[in-house]
Parts: C-alpha cells; structure tokens; sequence
C-alpha cells in the first residue's frame, strides 16, 4: 500500500507568490453602481462610445442572474463589497520605465518577470499589469517595426480608438453572460495586441497579471487581432498575494483570426488557491472566446490551469470560416478544496472546419474537477470534424472528477468523437518504478506529467517547463 | 392545471388510492417538469403537451393489434386485462404480489422521488388504478420465458404500472412490450428489484403506430451478485421518452445496457439513463444507439455515478448515433461524475453518418447504395437486436425496423 | 501475338483522363487501353495518381472528372454508379480493404454474385448453392471456410484481406480487373497463392491492370505491358522488360523521362 502521508507531503508546496507588495494606490470606494461605472470611464479619459458601451453592460447586467449551473459551491459574492478600481500611485504620465516606481519593477522581479531593459527576458515582449492597470510593454519600439502592436488596453483606447471601436466586444458581447456583463461595464485594463497583414510576429507576447490589493476585484479585458495571413503566440500568466478573503477575477479575453491568420493563446494559471480549509483564494470567473473569421484561421488555446479557489472557464471558439481549425488543450489540477469547472465550447459554423480538444483533469485532496464543454456542428458544417479526449487522473478517494460533454450535430455529412476515461496512478506503476531507484515523488510527478504530455507538447517552451515544475510542486504530498 | 382535473375526473378510477393521491398531491404543486432543468431541456414542448392531450378515460380497453401467437413454452400476460397469474410449479412459481407488499414497495420508491427526476412515474403512479397495476413475485429456476405486454388505446391516455420482484438465485428471460395504437398516450412505469444472485435477461420493445406518445420509466434496484441485462427498441413515435434509473444498491453486481432508438419524419425520442453505484466492484456496460433521420431529433444522455464507497467499480458508456438527414437533430451527453478513485470508467459518443468508404466498397462488388446502406444498418442494428431476449425472431424487429417508413 | 489480341474490340479505353479531388487536380490526361487477353503493369511513386486512377474506374465519389473520358466495352461509363460498374465486369482490387464490423461475409459475398449474375441474366443462387459455389472458390486462394462466417475483412490478417479480394474476384468473374497493390503487405507464400488465383480467374476475354511498386508480383505474373506514371501521368510504357529496367535504375530515372517531355 502506498504510504498516504507521504504522498500528502508530495502536494503541499507553500505558495510562491503570496506576499503583498507595500504600495500606495488610488482606490475608488466600494460597490457599483453607475457613477462607479461612469467615474471609471472618466478616470481612463474614454471616449462616450465607450462610456455607452459599459453602461449598456451595467444594464444588462443588473437584469442578469448569477448562473448556477456549473453546481459550485461558494459564499454568494456581494458585489457592493467590492472595489472596482485600484491602481499604483505614480505620476501622471510616465514616459520611460525608469520613471515607473521601484517597487513595481521589484514585485514583477520577484514574480521572475523582470521588466527593466537590462534584465527583461530576451525573447518575450511583456505586458505586465498590477491590479487595474498596466505598468509597463516591452519590446514596443521592437514589435513597432513590424507594425504589431502591443500595449495596454487603455492605451489603445486612446491610440488606436478605430480598432477597438471595431472589434470590442464583437466576440463576447456585453450581454453573453454575467460576469462578461460584469467585465464589460467596469474592465480596467488588459492588454491589446493587433497583427497586420501578413506579419508573422517576431516574438512571443505575453500579460502578466498581478492581483495586489486584497478587497478589488480584476477585470481586464484583452482584445488580439490577427489580420490575414499573420500569426501570433501570446502568452499569460497570473498570480496573486495571499489573502483569507476571496477575490473576484472576472475577465474577458476576445481573439479574432482573418483569413489564414493564426493565433495561439497560452495560459499558466496560477491564482491564489486559498489554504487546506478553503479560505481565501482567487474565484476566477472568466470568459475567453476565438473568433475563426476568416478561411483556414486556426485559434489555439492551451492552458494550465493549478490556482485560484474555484475557476469557471470555458476558452471556446467560434468556427465561422471555411476550413478554420480550433484547438483546445488543458491541464487542470485541483487540490484541497478547489473547484474547477472548465472545458471549451467549439461551435462548428462554417464547412470544413475543425476542432480538437484534449482535456486532462487531475484531481486531488477534496477538490471537485470537472470537464464542460460543448460541441456543436451546425446546419452549415458539412465536412466538419471533432476529436475530443477528456482524461481524468483521480488522487485520494476524496476527490471528484466529473466529465460533462454536451454534443450535438444537425449536419449528417459531419463527425464528432468524443472519448473520456478515468485512472489513478496505481501502485504497480509506482512499484515499477521506484523499482528501477526512482524516488516516490520523482515517480509521482513523472507520471503526472506523463498523464498530461499531450496538452505540455502544445505549451511555448519555456512555459512547459514551468508548467511540468508547476504542477510538480502543487501535487507533493497528495497522492495515495 | 388542466392534467390534475384530468386526472381527478377520470371516470376508471373511483376512489383515489394513497399513492394516487400522494402524487396527484406532490403533481398539483408543479405540474409540469421544469422545461430548463437538466433532464427537460430539450424534451420538445409541443410534443410533451400534446401527450397530455389525450382523455385519461378509457374507451376501448380491449386490445386488438395481432400479437405473434404465443408459443407454448411461453407465458404472456397483458397488463389491464385481468391478468391474475399464479402458477406453482416444481421447479419455480410466479405469483401476484400482495396487495400490501404492492404499496409498500411503491411507497419505498416514491419517497425518494425527486419532482423533475422523477415526473414520468408521479404521472404514471397518479393516473393509475389497481386494474393497470401489475405486481409479480419470481422465484426458482427454468422459469419459461415471458412476455409482457403494455398498450395505449386510441384517442387516450394510458397509464401501465409493473412491479417485478425477483427472489434470490432466480433467472428469467423477460420480453416486455410496450404498444401505442393511433393517436395515443402510453405511460409505463416499470420497477424491477433484482434479489441476490438473481438474474434478469431484460428485453424492451416500443412502437407505435401513427402519432402515439410514449413516456416509459424503467427503475432497476440490483442486490449483491445480481446481474441485469437491458436490451432496448424504441421506435416510430411521435414523442418517446425513455428513463432508465438502475442502483446497485450494494455494489458487486452486473449490468449491461444495449438500447436503441430510431427517429424519423419529424419524431422525438429521447432515453436517458443514470447508473448510481452504491457499492464497490460495480460493473456496467452501456451502449446506447440512435439513428435520426429526416426531421426527426434523437437524444441520449447518461449519467455515471461513482461515489466514495464505489472503488473497484469498472464502467464504460458508448453512445454511438447515426445522422442521416440535414434536417435531423442528434444531442448526446454521456456524463461520468466519480469520486472515487479505484476505478476504471470511460465513455465515448460519436455522431457521424453511414462510413462512405464502408459503402463505396460494397458499391464496388455490384451491391446497390440502398441495399448496402441496408446492410449496414442491419450491422449496426443487429449488436443491440440481438440482446433482446425471447423469441425476438417471431417479432421480425429487423424487418420492420428497415422496411417501414 | 499482340496485333492478334488487338482484333478484337478493346475492354476498357481510359482517354487523355483528367481528373481532381477538392479542387486538386490527381490525374492530367492519362490514357490507356486494354484489350481482352492483356495484362497491364502501372508502376510510379506513391502519390503519382495510379490509386486514384483505379478509384476513377470504379467510380469513387469523391473524384470529379473534369476531362476525359472511360469507355468500357466501347460506352463510355462516366455517369454510371459504382454499382452498375462492378455488376457489368469491373472489378477493382483495393488496397486496403476495407472493413465492415457486423456484415457477415458470406452474406456479402452472396449479395455481391447475385447482383453480377442478375446483369448476366444467370440464376441467382439460394443460401445453398451459394455456399457450393464459395467452397469452390474458397480453394484457389486457399481459404479456410471460417471466414466467411466472419464479418467483412474485420480483424483479417493483411495477407487474409488481400485473399478476400481475389475470392471476391472469382465469384465476381469481371471482364476487367484492376488490382491495386494487392502485393503489398504479403509474404512470398501469400503472393503466390494470390498470383495464382489471379492466373487461373484470368483468361483471354479478360483484362487485368496490376497496380504495384514492386517487381515481385511480376515476377509471378508477366506484363504484356508496363506504364509508368508520375504527377498524374503516364510518362513512359514499354514491355514487361521495363519494370524489370526500373527495379535496377529506380525511380529517380524515370525523373529524366518528365524532363524531356518538358
């Protein structure tokens, strides 16, 4: 029998990246309501169709419901406890990244995002963003060059006003639900990243996101582009301090890809999970959807999903174009108390598209992992495709894995596959291999990892790693 | 609501029994399932309230559609025409089940009845009278094969009640029919409870003739070392609703599952399923077929339960359906929910039409598109008709099935 | 002895064929012709057409013609289903064989004759008779009657499937057989009992086109005639000495011939 105990050491790696940084930042007062709304928009300089546009969402949503049906179970957010907006002091504006307070930069250094020109990661442009706002993009002059660009949602609104006005909420409109309802009237900030025609871009992108103060929530809103022909790789990580409140992280991510573009969308998910008892934690209600516009675009999710307290997520793709592909690769690990209910949504519109979805959950401690998603060919669909393999790994006999596909097709010349199993990691594998002198954790991970190769292999490079030593450390001393 | 006055003027029955009245009771709150509900939603609203349509008054109980004749070796009962059983024979009896032990039992079960889960039986239980209500006590060995059969008459609204219980070590083959004559409703409430070692080879066949409704329930409670083995038909109704609920209510035992289901014109026909493990070293093999085509809308979902006490449990869910018509519909959701974690469960779905290589190649040897399609319908058919128990030779399925409209 | 099999009417006349699948041109003005008593070799790269050639005369769904014409007996069968095809005589040998979980063989293989011996005006023949003719047939490929019991080609063997094919043959007795690779994937005792079936089903009325990479079934079996085919033409036909000049230069040779027609 396998020792219990040890494999509960194996998951119980403290949280890296919960310390606070001490920082003097503007809030507005708690609650919402429309002059919160309106005083965000002021405070960001917009232009009135986008005051119009928030206070249509702020409509909508006070007539929506907060939906139920993912079954999770949490203490029922009050809205008004919330504050909506919270941002660094710092001056005005800030021209150069010298100018940008110390601490930030140290916060992102710590976080192993260095932003500074000495030290910032070489291959990788970095929008970095700390609670409402976005501090610094690097990289701009660089991508500049090749016409891309890449900086902060609220400097585009000013910059390149035509595009968002074109695109914003195209893909997830106001109304889609709640918390997109929710995003939409009071989103800060988030990043913009627009491709033009025919531009493979030189680097990868990447948001980091930083939730800081503990009574705001976070709601950025990210917009990317990829007019034909283009291509893109970005790249998203997050993390939170500890706090034994839960915070609310309702985001909005919207991607369009025109004929033959292609956009690859990665995320390491790292929020705060709260602790073994379930206090605290990041509740992270996010919505994040493609639009396959054009023929032959490809969206591409993967995501690596081990933090916050409950995620409700669902990265989907809108197969409109003749031939467009959308994938969908996940890892999701919970532990202790955790609940996640994430999977995708691929809904077949145009002929000849194709989807792909590999979905691994593991589920560890008390927690509730579920797989959703959708899968839908519709009337116009001919000749469409679906593949879809949605694993679970079982750790402890406390732990729950649910698998909920929903698959339905009106085109008779389509196909839908759609496979699922469940496993553990048994002893005699253990066995095996800590008989050929691999120690237990080293053969826990490696089977961990082995488990979910398949969504790995799809990950940036850099990001696999970390991911792989990720999940390492979130499952020491939980398998049984 | 229009139903509970049905229900409550209904000329057959004369004195509301207990359990009429506790569901008429639990009906006359909510009286309709929740059309969001999970197990609801894509029940089509029209065709659900024209089931109700029809007067619960029955005007010709007699039935007269021509049966296969009965063969010998076989014991066939009709449930509404005063079908008193009670044969004791060396090896085996089957006997009415008591009065008390009838109600007792229904009692049991409604207890945990849940208002949308279980609306099909509340309708069943609440317009049934002890006439329609059939209760059978199994016990022995070289039982022959039975035939039971269930109808609705035309132009109404029946409701059928069987409660089988089938004593330890027992083994039978049962064949029950369920038949919906023009313009009819049928409700068919079965409960099944397998004792200890007991073993059931389960065959059920719907259809209809033209424009009748079917809402059939099917509650299964499996003792330790039970084995129950489902082969299912449903065909040629305007709307079907097929529920099976099977607990293994102590774990260790047997079940497998083949249903099929086929929609044409512009029917419905749904079948959902939900398997609970209630104890450890379950197994479950499950495939569940459909075949859609012109305007017609097929839908599957299944739910896997394997909670804590359930480790060792070995289950496997398949829904395979076949689209053959752009304007048809099909919507599958094989679901697993597990919380223990030695365990193998897997499913699968697939929705796709006839394999156009699979085709081409028997277009190649001189074989015509119809009749090659037949073929492999006929294959694709042939792995569920063929668990189904009982002379099923005599009943043609397969003919019927490929040459009707 | 050729000018002699030409003076009767020729079986099958593929003329400057062309033809796409999605768009995508396969074949660019292929023409053949076979006339009864020949056998013919095409022999190119994968991918070079040869396949689809074959699927194009047995009518495959999936290819358009966008040029060309096939005449088979002398009409041209372009709008024919592939059904009407094979029961007029022509049979095509696939590749890889496909399968069909739950069709029992023998209830195939029945269908199958009975719709060929329908078009030849013959008797069709009962559960009985059937079974006499198969046990017959089943020896040339030295079948073991279990097969037929089994459903179509599931779980064969890759040399049991390709055997299939030529009892499929024999029952079917074509005017026109197109065997595509039926060598690959078998060993040297396989390949001879298939050769052989073919040997003894073929004869001066019939045609073959064997489709093949290798020298080794024409070895057992000799060409009057070997075309080779590249990027959906045949680019050079010589006589049975041709394949035999291939198997010793390769592929890269026949590169030279493309060239110079260029």
């Amino acid at each position: 029998m396998v020792n219990e105990n040890l494999v509960k050491d194996v998951v119980k790696e403290p949280y890296k990246y919960g310390f606070v940084t001490d920082i003097e930042t503007e809030k507005i007062s708690k609650g919402l309501n429309e002059d919160i709304v309106r005083l965000i928009s002021q405070k960001k300089e917009e232009p009135k169709y986008l005051l119009d546009f928030r206070l249509k969402a702020f409509k909508k949503w006070q007539k929506m419901k907060e939906p139920d049906w993912a079954g999770l179970g949490y203490k029922k957010i009050d809205y008004q406890d919330i504050i909506y907006y919270s941002a660094p002091k710092q001056k005005e504006k800030i021209s150069s990244l010298d100018e940008v307070d110390p601490k930030l930069l140290e916060t992102f250094d710590k976080l192993g995002i260095p932003l500074t020109e000495q030290k910032k990661l070489t291959n990788v442009a970095v929008d970095a963003v700390f609670d409402s706002v976005s501090i610094a993009t690097t990289f701009r002059e660089e991508l500049a060059e090749h016409g891309v660009i890449f900086c902060s949602i609220s400097e585009a609104v000013k910059n390149h006003s035509d595009l968002i006005e074109k695109y914003l909420g195209t893909v997830v409109p106001a109304s889609d639900n709640y918390f997109a309802a929710l995003n939409s009237a009071v989103f800060s900030d988030g990043s913009f990243v627009f491709i033009p025609k025919g531009v493979t871009c030189p680097m990868d992108l990447s948001s980091y996101f930083r939730i800081n103060s503990g009574d705001s929530g976070q709601f950025e809103r990210t917009l990317i582009i990829a007019e034909e022909s283009s291509s893109v790789s970005y790249l998203e990580g997050c993390t939170a301090p500890m706090f034994d409140t839960n915070t609310l992280h309702a985001a909005v991510v919207e991607l369009i890809a025109l004929d033959d573009a292609s956009i690859k969308y990665s995320t390491v998910q790292n929020w705060y999970a709260g602790d073994e008892e379930g206090i605290g934690g990041i509740f992270n209600f996010v919505t994040k959807r493609g639009k396959c516009l054009g023929k032959r675009s490809k969206i591409s999710w993967s995501q690596v999903e081990t933090g916050s307290a409950i995620t409700w997520k669902y990265p989907s793709c809108l197969l409109l174009g003749e031939e467009s592909v959308g994938e969908f690769y996940s890892v999701a690990l919970t532990n202790n108390l955790q609940q996640a209910d994430t999977g995708t949504k691929m809904i077949h519109i145009g002929p000849k598209t194709k989807s792909t979805i590999v979905s691994k959950g593991i589920s560890a401690g008390n927690s509730i992992n579920s797989y959703r998603g959708l899968v839908k060919m519709g009337t116009k669909a001919t000749g469409a495709r679906n593949y879809s393999q949605c694993d679970s790994m079982l750790i402890g006999d406390q732990a729950s894995a649910n698998t909920f596909p929903y698959i339905k097709s009106q085109q008779p010349n389509s196909e839908i596959e759609h496979e699922a199993s469940t496993c553990r990691i048994s002893e005699d594998q253990l066995f095996y291999l800590q008989s050929r002198g691999i120690e237990f954790e080293e053969a826990v991970s490696m089977m961990v990892s082995g488990f979910c190769r398949d969504v790995f292999n799809q990950l940036p490079m850099e990001f696999a790693a970390e991911a792989d030593k990720l999940l390492a450390l979130k499952l020491e001393g939980s398998v049984g | 609501m229009e139903i509970i006055e049905k229900i409550k003027t209904n000329k057959s029955i004369d004195n509301l029994t207990e359990i009429q009245k506790f569901c008429l009771d639990k009906l006359e709150s909510t009286p309709l399932p929740n059309p969001k509900s999970e197990q609801w939603r894509l029940a089509n609203k029209s065709k659900l309230s024209n089931f109700l349509d029809y007067s619960v008054n029955e005007k010709n109980p007699k039935f007269d559609t021509p049966f296969p004749n009965t063969s010998q070796s076989n014991i066939r009962l009709v449930i509404g025409d005063n079908c008193l059983i009670n044969v004791i024979e060396e090896n085996y009896s089957i006997k009415q089940l008591s009065e008390d032990k009838l109600v007792k039992y229904i009692k049991e079960q409604i207890s945990c009845f849940n208002q949308n889960e279980n609306w099909s039986e509340l309708l069943n239980l609440s317009l049934n009278s002890r006439k329609n209500t059939l209760g059978l006590k199994i016990n022995g060995s070289e039982i022959p094969p039975i035939e039971i059969f269930s109808h609705a008459s035309s132009n109404s609204l029946n409701a059928k009640t069987l409660v089988i219980f089938l004593e330890k070590n027992c083994d039978i083959d049962l064949l029950q029919v369920n038949l919906g004559k023009d313009n009819s409703s049928l409700s068919q409430s079965t409960f099944f409870c397998l004792e200890e070692n007991s073993s059931v080879n389960h065959g059920v066949v719907s259809y209809g003739e033209n424009k009748s409704n079917l809402l059939n329930s099917l509650n299964v409670i499996q003792q330790k070392n039970s084995e129950y083995n489902l082969g299912s038909l449903h065909f040629k109704f305007n709307y079907a609703r097929f529920e099976i609920r099977i607990k293994q209510s102590e774990g260790n035992a047997k079940t497998n599952i083949k249903g099929m289901q086929i929609t044409k014109k512009d029917e419905q026909i749904s079948t959902y399923t939900k398997i609970d493990f209630n104890g450890p070293n379950g197994f479950l093999d499950q495939i569940n077929k459909s075949l859609a085509d012109d305007k017609s809308h097929a839908i599957f979902e299944g739910s896997i339960i394997v909670p804590k006490i359930a480790q060792k449990t070995d289950a496997s869910q398949l829904s395979r359906n076949l689209l053959l018509s752009n304007l048809a519909q099909i919507d599958t959701k094989p679901q697993l929910e597990i919380i223990a974690d030695d365990v193998k469960c897997k499913h699968g779905a697939t929705i796709s039409q006839l394999n156009e290589e699979e085709l081409f190649y028997m277009r190649t040897r001189g074989i015509t598109l119809p009749e090659a399609s037949k073929l492999q319908l006929s294959s694709y058919f042939q792995e569920i008709t063929s668990f189904i128990p009982v002379s099923k030779d005599r009943w043609d399925l397969l003919d019927k099935l490929l040459n009707e409209n | 002895m050729q000018n002699k099999m030409k003076e009767s009417d020729p079986i099958l006349e593929v003329e400057n064929l062309s033809a796409s699948t999605d768009n995508l041109p396969i074949l660019k003005g292929v023409s053949l012709t076979v006339y009864p008593g020949e056998i013919h070799a095409i022999m190119g790269r994968n991918g070079c057409g040869k396949s689809t050639l074959s699927k194009i005369i047995a009518g495959h769904p999936s290819y358009n013609i966008t040029n060309g014409d096939i005449k088979f007996l002398g009409a041209s069968i372009n709008s024919l289903e592939p059904e009407e095809r094979a029961q007029s005589g022509i049979f095509l040998g696939f590749q890889y064989p496909i399968e069909i979980p739950g069709v029992s063989n023998l209830e195939f293989l029945r269908v199958s004759t009975n719709a060929r011996r329908k078009f030849l005006n013959k008797e069709e023949l009962d559960t009985f008779d059937f079974e006499e003719l198969v046990k017959e047939k089943l020896e040339l490929v030295k079948m073991d009657h279990a097969f037929l019991s089994r459903s179509v080609n599931q779980g064969f063997s890759g040399g049991e499937k390709k055997r299939n094919e030529i009892l499929q043959m024999a029952l079917l007795e074509p005017k026109i057989a197109i065997l595509d690779e039926t060598d690959s994937g078998l060993d040297i005792d396989a390949l001879r009992i298939v050769a052989s079936g073919i040997k003894k089903i073929s004869n001066t009325q019939t045609g073959i086109i064997l489709i093949t990479h290798y020298q080794r079934l024409l070895d057992e079996i000799e060409p009057n005639y070997v075309h080779v085919m590249s990027d959906g033409q045949i680019i050079k036909t010589g006589e049975s000495n041709l394949a035999l000049e291939l198997e010793k230069k390769g592929y890269e040779w026949t590169d030279n011939f493309i060239k110079n027609t260029k």
